[in-house]
């Protein structure tokens, strides 16, 4: 039998790339995460930013996160009685996923909220084994699912906040270092 | 029948994972509960978080009796049967070896690899206090991440919703009528076939790719008998009634598959290794 590695590694890289079981979920978009975030703000206004790259090296240097590109996604939330925060959209990379994230801070640079907007995983060749969902007998089990390439629920995900995290401390640098001084 | 595009998902990271509430979409309103009790979980149990009752018990001197909430001692007293059910193979005061393994921080206090008590040593006073009789350092790690799920989903059905799933990384747990697709992380980083599942708990552990070398030794978070470090090759995945067994049993199935054998029965548990889930070396 031919196994799937060797096919995959035969067709072209688009290809492989729809092959492949993938985990994909937008939870919110840049317009209905500031809802979320600042649910009492009636203004957000831009307030993105290039970083020189002077800026870039000090707040990486502040953060121990690397500065991985220059424009920075940021919007002051305001209500009827004036600032109520800071929004920052930003997108980590792992090895396998991608994952655009917004932090809401509070008028003191405080993380208030941390919202993942969407998340992209995939992974590797799927193996089939009919004899094991066979074991899913009995009424705590519901009909043999169609075979779906949309990944939703997975147990034992390799799912890390790890990048999030680094990116948060970045984040918080840029607040420090540039946004609170403009 | 297979539900799941009905729900509305939330995701945040919490637990040093990202933990994603799915409902129906009637029901959205109903996640800000689920998410403050996972933020109440994170913020007591967290080995990292300043201010939390685990930040309390590393400073906590023998015989001092210390205050901590009500959740942390129904986990603690979780452990404390499980503990004594496998002749401490299940034990939360592996803390002193993950420190030396490099996998937990000192945070703030020096000496930590030398608090070697065991769960053992953990007394419950009451349903808010707790004593240490020897120096030990504890870390829920899976299984504070469990309670959090169990405690959301309850949150959850308090809050009006009928039906959805909690996912916080290993561990995830599917309430109400409505069965859901779940897929199992293989050890080797793929996926297994989606299997349908309805009100239960799935955890799935392994230590493939959390693994270290410390003075030439193979070591991972996992801690079995002899206090040795457990190394598996596959993913092991238990169903559950709730998710904090469910995790639980993770660990003690992949440092003696026999030993949980014998706790399935009293958990309401199952062990669930398909073929699929092994990996040779």
């Amino acid at each position: 039998m031919i196994s799937r590695r060797t096919f995959l590694g035969a067709a072209p890289l688009g290809l492989a790339a729809l092959s492949q079981p993938a985990r994909a979920t937008t939870y919110f978009t840049g317009a209905t995460v500031r809802q979320a975030l600042f649910p009492s703000a009636t203004q957000f206004v831009d307030r993105s930013v290039t970083l020189t790259s002077a800026q870039a090296k000090a707040i990486s240097k502040a953060s121990a996160a690397r500065v991985s590109k220059s424009k920075v996604a940021v919007w002051e939330a305001r209500g009827a009685n004036g600032k109520l925060g800071t929004m920052f959209i930003d997108q980590v990379y792992g090895k396998h996923e991608f994952i655009t994230y917004a932090v809401a801070l509070g008028p003191e640079g405080d993380v208030r909220q941390i919202e993942i907007m969407d998340y992209r995983e995939t992974y590797g060749d799927q193996i089939r084994i009919p004899k094991w969902r066979a074991q899913f007998s009995g009424k705590r089990h519901g009909q043999p699912l169609k075979f779906t390439k949309d990944v939703k629920n997975i147990s034992g995900a390799t799912l890390s906040c790890l990048h999030i995290t680094d990116g948060i401390r970045r984040l918080l640098a840029t607040y420090a270092l540039v946004i609170a001084q403009g | 029948m297979a539900g799941g595009d009905d729900l509305v998902r939330r995701a945040q990271p919490w637990f040093g994972t990202i933990v994603e509430i799915a409902v129906p979409r009637r029901q959205e309103a109903a996640i800000e509960a689920g998410l403050a009790a996972i933020s109440h979980v994170h913020a007591r149990m967290s080995y990292h978080d300043a201010g939390s009752d685990l930040e309390k018990l590393r400073f906590a001197g023998v015989g001092e009796i210390v205050a901590v909430d009500p959740e942390t001692v129904r986990v603690l007293r979780f452990a404390a049967t499980l503990h004594s059910e496998t002749a401490g193979l299940f034990d939360v005061a592996v803390g002193c070896h993950l420190v030396a393994a490099g996998f937990l921080p000192e945070r703030g206090r020096n000496n930590l690899s030398t608090l070697a008590g065991s769960t053992q040593d953990l007394q419950i006073v009451d349903d808010t206090h707790v004593v240490f009789h020897a120096p030990l350092l504890i870390d829920l790690g899976g299984i504070a991440k469990g309670h959090g799920v169990d405690l959301a989903v309850a949150a959850l059905i308090a809050a009006g919703c009928d039906h959805g799933i909690v996912n916080a990384g290993g561990d995830l747990r599917v309430f109400g009528d409505v069965s859901q697709a779940i897929w199992l992380n293989r050890a080797d980083g793929g996926l297994t076939d989606p299997i349908s599942v309805t009100n239960m708990a799935v955890a799935t552990s392994s230590n493939r790719h959390t693994r270290a070398r410390l003075k030439g030794r193979l070591v991972t978070p996992h801690i079995g008998h002899d206090q040795r470090p457990v190394i598996a090759n596959h993913a092991v995945t238990i169903v559950a009634p709730t998710c904090i067994i469910a995790d639980a049993l993770t660990k003690v199935a992949l440092a003696d598959p026999e030993l949980a054998n014998t706790l399935f029965a009293r958990y309401g548990a199952q062990m669930i290794i398909p073929e699929s889930l092994r990996r040779a070396a």
